[in-house]
């Protein structure tokens, strides 16, 4: 599996935009947009239409939530995968509930958020053909 | 913490008795004897009366006399102790005589003792006190219990905010050290990979300690919840073998893994579980010695499905059995290859295991080693 699509890269830490951008690139040769926070997410997915969006579930301002809700609004086709610090599966489920089309959880090992990561790529590249 | 409100406790002075007789000479009798002990002392003449000043008075220590007209002492108590439950002062019987079955009556109806009429000063005074020192001490020990486990709250919620700041980072320095590691970005010099390998080492163990200790906040605080999800368990465990097999694989370590049955779904907490799993794997390879095997394997029977880990490690010393699913129950074997351990990842895994109704359990093998066993009984 390779991907070569655009990520939006949504969380207030730079270290995990870093990191997560990393593991993105082990997969191909993705072009990774970052955001600090909700509405510089918003922004950016306006002007460049990102394929994919990986977004912090806890944020200060605006939370990992509100910027999913707001984010299909302005596009009802995004697709959208959760960054979680851990099994909070209050927000999980409720992100799923909005739209998400899974998550991840930043502190697992690297092999496992890559493993994850591809297998939403996959379907997200396979009904397209 | 202001620990004031405890320490600032009732005096047996402070305290407050009400004498519910409708013999006036009786309440002037017994005022008399218990003013002098510095008790606040209010009166009632029957039982009605007493239920109405009851709660303006909030006594410490009702004396109830039983023969009275209107509803009479046995119904007073009953009424009062339905009405205020464990929070009932209590209440002493007045008896005419020393009359058995009034006494075994007043006990069914509540009261705690009683006082015979006509009443010897030093035996009223000296039972009323005892009573009193003893629903005085009853009110510290809960008052005390509130406060320790506001205090355990406190600190479960603490710990977990503490951990859960911790861990983003330290993720991160873990991660991005792998990176460097990788030399994709780069070739780093002999000195720079031994550093970049201190630091990645060091973020691991304290991603862990931290991960543990968010663990215990969790499962202390009772928040432990259990999402149960129809699960493959063989598949779960390939899935744990092979994050496993990195770090087994740097002491050249076998993980053997052949499971012989087709059947292996159960409704489980999949990522609990994985856990358990993941740190059974990790246990067996921490003790083991360099290149040895760990097998694992999968069993299945009527009325239960078994996951067994089995090591060639030193097992478990005799006498050291029962602090192996205890908290910060560290055992004096020692990992093989200078890894580290908070002695919190086997009692985790036995609160996590015992929520799913299953059990774990450990023993040493015969020869070498030992096994760890989780079984879960199949529900009919």
């Amino acid at each position: 599996m390779t991907f070569n699509g655009t990520i939006l890269l949504v969380d207030d830490e730079a270290h995990i935009r870093k990191l997560v951008g990393l593991i993105a690139k082990q997969l191909g040769e993705p072009t990774i947009l970052e955001a600090a926070n909700g509405a510089e997410a918003l922004e950016t997915y306006e002007r460049e239409r990102p394929d994919l969006v990986l977004l912090d579930i806890s944020m200060p301002v605006m939370d990992g939530l509100e910027t999913l809700k707001r984010l299909h609004v302005l596009d009802p086709d995004a697709n959208v995968i959760m960054l979680t610090s851990m099994a909070n599966r209050q927000s999980v489920d409720e992100a799923v509930n909005h739209g998400a089309l899974n998550y991840l959880r930043k502190d697992m090992p690297r092999e496992e958020i890559r493993e994850a990561l591809a297998e939403t790529l996959v379907d997200l590249i396979e009904p397209e053909e | 913490m202001d620990t004031s409100d405890t320490n600032h406790s009732k005096d047996l002075s402070d305290c407050r008795i009400l004498i519910v007789d409708d013999d006036r000479l009786n309440i002037r009798i017994l005022s008399g004897m218990l003013k002098a002990e510095g008790y606040q002392l209010e009166s009632a003449a029957s039982g009605e009366e007493a239920l109405e000043k009851y709660p303006k008075f909030s006594p410490d220590l009702v004396l109830l006399d039983v023969m009275m007209p209107g509803i009479n002492g046995f119904e007073t108590c009953r009424q009062l102790n339905e009405t205020y439950a464990a929070d009932c002062a209590p209440i002493i019987f007045i008896t005419a005589k020393n009359e058995s079955d009034d006494v075994v009556e007043g006990f069914s109806a509540g009261g705690i003792d009683y006082l015979p009429k006509p009443f010897q000063p030093g035996e009223v005074v000296v039972r009323v006190r005892t009573h009193l020192k003893s629903r005085l001490l009853d009110e510290q020990q809960k008052a005390l219990v509130e406060q320790l486990s506001k205090a355990n709250s406190a600190k479960n919620r603490f710990l977990g905010m503490a951990a859960h700041d911790l861990r983003n980072p330290l993720a991160g320095i873990r991660g991005l050290s792998e990176f460097l590691l990788d030399k994709d970005l780069g070739e780093l010099s002999t000195d720079q990979e031994d550093l970049v390998n201190n630091i990645l080492t060091a973020s691991q163990s304290m991603l862990q300690l931290v991960n543990e200790l968010l663990d215990m906040a969790t499962i202390e605080s009772g928040e432990l919840k259990i999402d149960r999800k129809d699960t493959d368990l063989i598949e779960l465990i390939s899935k744990s073998i092979y994050f496993a097999k990195m770090n087994a694989d740097k002491k050249g370590t076998r993980i053997d893994f052949n499971p012989q049955t087709e059947s292996s779904h159960m409704s489980v907490d999949p990522d609990k579980i994985k856990q358990v799993v993941d740190n059974l794997l990790s246990n067996a390879i921490k003790y083991s010695p360099p290149k040895s095997v760990v097998s694992v394997e999968f069993t299945t029977s009527e009325c239960e499905h078994t996951i067994s880990v089995k090591d060639q490690g030193p097992g478990i010393p005799e006498g050291e059995r029962d602090k192996l699913f205890k908290d910060f129950g560290r055992l004096s074997v020692q990992p093989t290859g200078g890894e580290k351990s908070t002695g919190l990842g086997l009692a985790i895994c036995r609160k996590i295991v015992e929520a799913h109704g299953a059990t774990v359990s450990a023993q040493n093998l015969p020869d070498l080693g030992c096994e760890f066993k989780v079984t879960f009984p199949l529900q009919t």
